[in-house]
């Protein structure tokens, strides 16, 4: 049985510490151990409700638009608000940015530089992977850190600053100008230019008529511009490099939805799929503690009644992460989720060839990247700066309020309770909570453990391949609230 | 070479994110015109687990001359007083920051989270959690009153939430050119943070705020400061003159300031939207009061709220 310390996991977001056991070169068991906790639910109680839309934002600087969005559309919830057309379109173009500008980090800033790893040097593609994909030096990385610092400047257009904006429940509080929107699309122009130059080799439209792997077959031999872009490279080499047998989660996928619309659709649907597709039922959303250190009730609980009592022992738990499940089942969260929910064809093609693998993961997220590029552009263009952007809310005194969202990463839920005024309690569960939590109450492990149970590990000094697994998630444990660790003994080994 | 360490603590990786924002220099320029190394930051870093731990003890056993280290985020002494609400690998941060402190050159605490402990500082704190030299208002933090780097310097603070990358990388900058960096009273640079720059300091609503036409709710065109709770006249930053993202500030698209950068956020700020004083500290309360009364009288007809 083979020794090796993983921590700490580097190019993810936050402190994730992992704990695996490894045997004739298979992991057999992992554990997902977050290393930091702050305590904003604790320190949000008996505040005004709308300081929440302050405080939960800097739960994540990464994606917290995405919580922007989730306490807005809770006190939306809570405080009967009315929202305009505008207000909506405004919350659509600063979280989609936003996640637009975290699919561009996670693949060339995250994820990428993984393929310029050492393991795969004799391959034939090394050298290109490497020109490109190498950290800092890589000629696409580089590209990717201008680009998204150009889509930052467009969110901070209309949100006065990136990281860190805040939303208001009835819409938003901006007042663009027509100038201020053609400023934006001419700096999403340079955006596009990135996106269609290096990731795609072909426009966006191009790409979009893809809707199979048939389709995408005939793009890689349609033009050579295709097959040598950063995409064009993955897809024919990602199989070669063995990323589509690595990886493979426990294939329920949940989604909340996102980009809430004036007709009270979102744009990408909610839904929970296991096989077959459901509608989302949220009272079906529980958090198990039996393996974190929490003590106050067995089995599950729904967010809006749950404690938070911490309670560390040394036996069984293992993990201050608490347990979220869906009809008791743990659900894989992120971009492929949403991609299924939506049934886009070209997804559910590949997820049926290949499985939920760490290649479909990383293909899915950068196909969700193109089409919400496309839909920005769009939604930039339907506002009609001659309307209102703020409509109404009110302030009851005893009531309770969901906001249900999608960051970059996954479903992201709020809930809130109203009492005399004040919060009395906020619940959150981020998307890697979902994502990394440990196992249940009967047992099951949580879907990224799934995922790294029966990873070969080929170099032990080199366990790239439970790397490739952990950051085709794309988890970000600054988001994990719940997560704490105990104390100094605690030893982070792989055993 | 300058050899730069950037540790995060209790942090939201916010101000990692916006630092990788800098343009002047940009990281690349950083990186090869100021020999710029970065040996350590977990989100950017190339390698994982035990080639990070050996980075770091290189420091810590001073094999190799710690020029700059950068921390951000929050740094939790409990629970319990064992620092373990935050760790990273075999140590506790609290553990890696006290290792790490006496080797470095200068220490740069960025954000609010690590200059004053900000949100994980909050009352309950319930995680002990302080800035690393200064406790909100109070000198002190986890480093105490007496640190100073090898340089001979306290911990230069540059708060916000998130810190500017501009303000960051000016810092550096001067640092790395043996420039003297003048510190205001909570030792920030005073460059940003002087007494006599607020974020009041060109806000281009200050027309409504002279006539006192005040926004009743969001959206709404005048001054925020009336009735949203804007705490941009008494917030020492230089937001809007420097702007975000070369484009914008909050109060520019509607949003009130929270005063993110002083040593008291959050809880000196919040209620966030609500006007906690009917003065700023330092205005003189009789004649700012008939002032307003006269200046209400002056307001052309085209200041109008909608």
């Amino acid at each position: 049985m083979a020794e090796i310390d993983l921590s700490p996991i580097t190019r993810i977001e936050g402190h994730l510490d992992f704990k695996i056991n490894v045997e004739e070169g298979k992991v057999t068991d992992a554990k997902a151990i977050g290393a930091l906790f702050r305590g904003f639910e604790i320190i949000l109680k008996g505040r005004d409700p709308l300081d929440a839309l302050v405080i939960t934002p800097r739960i994540c600087g990464v994606c917290p638009t995405s919580h922007n969005d989730a306490s807005a559309r809770a006190l939306d919830d809570a405080l009967n608000a009315s929202i305009p057309e505008n207000g909506y379109l405004m919350r659509s173009i600063l979280l989609g940015v936003e996640n637009l500008m975290s699919h561009a980090a996670h693949t060339y800033v995250l994820f990428g530089p993984d393929l310029a790893n050492k393991k795969y040097e004799k391959h034939e593609a090394y050298p290109e992977l490497a020109r490109r994909f190498a950290p800092i030096t890589g000629t696409s990385y580089k590209g990717a850190v201008f680009a998204r610092i150009k889509l930052d400047e467009i969110f901070a257009i209309f949100g006065g600053k990136h990281p860190h904006t805040t939303f208001v429940p009835g819409g938003a509080p901006v007042r663009p100008q027509l100038s201020d929107i053609t400023k934006a699309l001419s700096i999403f122009m340079q955006v596009q230019d990135f996106l269609e130059n290096v990731t795609l080799g072909c426009s966006i439209e191009r790409w979009l008529e893809n809707r199979s792997l048939k389709d995408v077959q005939k793009w890689l031999e349609e033009d050579e511009r295709h097959a040598n872009s950063d995409l064009g490279l993955f897809i024919r080499y990602g199989p070669e490099l063995g990323l589509d047998k690595l990886g493979r989660g426990p294939g329920n996928f949940l989604s909340y939805g996102v980009y809430a619309q004036a007709d009270g659709k979102n744009w990408l649907p909610a839904g929970f799929y296991d096989g077959k597709h459901h509608t989302l039922d949220q009272s079906k959303i529980e958090e198990h503690i039996k393996y974190s250190w929490y003590t106050g009730y067995e089995g599950g609980r729904h967010p809006m009644e749950g404690i938070t009592e911490p309670y560390y022992e040394e036996g069984e738990k293992y993990t201050w992460a608490k347990c979220p499940r869906y009809d008791g089942k743990p659900a894989e969260v992120g971009p492929l989720a949403r991609m299924i929910i939506d049934k886009d064809p070209l997804v559910l093609d590949l997820a049926k060839e290949y499985g939920p693998c760490v290649y479909t993961r990383v293909l899915a997220r950068l196909h969700e990247a193109v089409r919400l590029a496309a839909k920005i552009k769009e939604w930039l263009l339907e506002i009609d700066p001659a309307k209102p952007f703020f409509g109404s809310y009110e302030r009851p005194s005893n009531v309770e309020g969901i906001g249900l969202t999608e960051a970059a990463r996954g479903a992201l839920g709020h809930w809130v309770r109203i009492r005399d005024g004040k919060i009395d309690n906020y619940q959150v569960i981020t998307p890697t909570a979902w994502n990394v939590s440990p196992k249940d109450s009967n047992d099951v492990h949580g879907p990224i453990e799934q995922a790294v149970i029966g990873t070969p590990v080929e170099d032990e000094d080199n366990p790239i391949e439970v790397q490739h697994v952990i950051r085709s998630y794309d988890p970000c444990i600054a988001c994990t609230v719940h997560v704490i660790t105990p104390r100094k003994s605690y030893k982070l080994k792989v055993v | 070479m300058v050899n730069v360490v950037w540790m995060q603590g209790a942090t939201d990786n916010g101000c990692l994110v916006s630092f990788l924002n800098m343009q002047q220099p940009d990281v690349y320029q950083a990186i090869e015109k100021l020999g710029v190394s970065i040996s350590y930051q977990n989100t950017i870093n190339p390698t994982s687990g035990k080639d990070v731990i050996a980075t770091l003890e290189k420091y810590i056993a001073g094999e190799e001359q710690l020029d700059v280290l950068i921390i951000e985020g929050a740094i939790p002494r409990g629970p319990n007083g064992t620092g373990m609400a935050c760790f990273i690998g075999p140590k506790s941060f609290a553990q890696w920051i006290s290792e790490l402190a006496p080797q470095a050159h200068y220490v740069l605490a960025v954000g609010t989270c690590a200059a004053f402990g900000n949100i994980p500082a909050a009352e309950p704190n319930p995680t002990d959690a302080t800035g690393v030299q200064w406790h909100k208002t109070e000198m002190g933090g986890f480093l105490g009153k007496e640190y100073r780097s090898k340089a001979g310097l306290p911990v230069i603070n540059i708060s916000g939430c998130p810190a500017h990358p501009d303000w960051v990388a000016q810092t550096l900058v001067a640092v790395l050119l043996g420039k003297n960096v003048e510190l205001d009273k909570y030792n920030r640079p005073k460059d940003f943070f002087g007494e006599e720059i607020t974020v009041h300091d060109g806000c281009p609503r200050n027309e409504y705020y002279a006539f006192k036409v005040a926004a009743e709710k969001f959206g709404d065109k005048g001054c925020l400061y009336m009735n949203l709770g804007c705490k941009g006249p008494h917030t020492h930053s230089d937001c809007n003159r420097r702007l975000w993202n070369r484009q914008s500030s909050l109060t520019r698209c509607g949003i009130p300031c929270h005063g993110c950068t002083n040593p008291d956020f959050p809880e000196g700020s919040m209620p966030f939207f609500q006007r906690r004083r009917l003065v700023v500290e330092g205005w003189k309360v009789v004649p700012y009061i008939i002032g307003s009364g006269f200046m209400k009288l002056a307001k052309p007809e085209r200041l109008k709220n909608e």
